[in-house]
């Protein structure tokens, strides 16, 4: 698989490093002349220097036979513009973009970025998960779908405890796909399944149901 | 001083036949010595690595066979090989590193680039990378 990564910082060099032991064919495209010499230098001739926003730059990267395209780039704009042009002008199937900001993940995704990453984000579900307030975590993003994956602790008094699933007002098109209870064998739910306190569901939802699921499963 | 495993890069280029001329007279003061010539051909970005460019192997087959028919001229045998890189230098170098080469030799000429002598990327980054002795071969003739 040949994989194009645009930013050639510490987030970029690790990423080239991990992915190269991984058997891949990686080229990190880097503005910065001496990082560019000091990554081929390290990890032999996987940089070329120049700017990843840039067509020229792009066509003698190979973007046309890139089949990932990932930007790590400590700017927002320039991920987004070094996506839509891999994207749009080499036709590359696969973008995913590093966005700094949370609050420009919908305009990457509404201008056809296929995945983004955003630091700010992953960090906040980290102590989300790690705070008892926080009993609904983000797991994975199904973008193409529409869809997420959740999990969701049901805290000891909540309204849905003791309920079959059934009886409960979930939203639409939700799934409650695995219940993991404290030292029991985790099971997969049916309609008929009761809801005890602590347990852990995992849930796939559409984003904009996730308050529904909230009041259905957490409140009190 | 004794070298028994001489790598020789040939480009093409008129200073290709003193290189393996001079490869070929120093293999012959050891009875155990080879000589390895290699063409790198550099591959683009755009093209997989392993990508059959027939052009540039015919083209390196040619100059892999004129530097057999030189060395057999002297009554040396050459290993030819074609190598494929995204660039040259590091290609040459982990090529002497792979056959536990004891000397680089690449025949060069006076190039001038705007006015200025230059070595180009090449040979600057064989010096400093190389895990061997380097010789320089220069013919005021060529």
């Amino acid at each position: 698989m040949y994989i194009i990564i645009v930013g050639g910082g510490r987030l970029g060099y690790y990423l080239t490093r991990a992915l190269l032991d991984e058997g891949q064919e990686v080229l990190v495209i880097e503005k910065d002349a001496g990082f560019s010499q000091t990554i081929n230098a390290e990890l032999g001739s996987v940089s070329l220097h120049g700017d990843g926003c840039e067509v020229a730059t792009l066509e003698a990267a190979g973007a046309n036979r890139c089949d990932i395209f990932i930007t790590v780039t400590g700017d927002d704009e320039d991920n987004l513009v070094a996506c839509q042009l891999a994207k749009h002008k080499f036709n590359v199937p696969r973008t995913i973009a590093r966005v700094r900001n949370p609050q420009h993940e919908k305009v990457f995704k509404k201008l056809g970025i296929d995945a983004t990453v955003s630091t700010t984000n992953l960090i906040l579900e980290h102590i989300k998960h790690e705070l008892p307030s926080h009993p609904l975590m983000h797991l994975l993003d199904i973008q193409e779908k529409g869809l997420e994956v959740v999990e969701v602790t049901i805290p000891p008094g909540s309204t849905c405890v003791g309920r079959q699933i059934k009886e409960l007002p979930l939203p639409q098109d939700s799934i409650l796909s695995l219940i993991i209870r404290k030292e029991r064998k985790p099971l997969v739910p049916t309609e008929s399944t009761v809801i005890e306190a602590e347990d852990q569901i995992i849930a796939v939802i559409r984003p904009e149901t996730e308050n529904e699921l909230r009041a259905a499963l957490m409140s009190d | 001083m004794e070298f028994y495993r001489i790598l020789v890069p040939v480009a093409g280029s008129q200073a290709d036949e003193g290189a393996i001329e001079l490869a070929c007279s120093l293999a012959k003061q050891q009875s155990r010595s080879k000589i390895f010539a290699v063409h790198v051909i550099p591959v683009e970005r755009s093209l997989p690595l392993d990508a059959e460019i027939k052009p540039e192997i015919g083209r390196a087959e040619d100059i892999l066979g004129q530097a057999e028919k030189i060395a057999q001229e002297m009554g040396c045998v050459v290993e030819t090989d074609i190598l494929q890189a995204r660039e040259v230098g590091p290609a040459i170098i982990d090529e002497a590193t792979e056959r536990e080469i004891d000397l680089i030799l690449i025949g060069v000429t006076y190039k001038k680039h705007y006015g200025q002598f230059c070595l180009g990327d090449v040979l600057p980054y064989v010096l400093e990378n190389a895990p061997c002795r380097v010789l320089l071969d220069h013919q005021i003739d060529v």
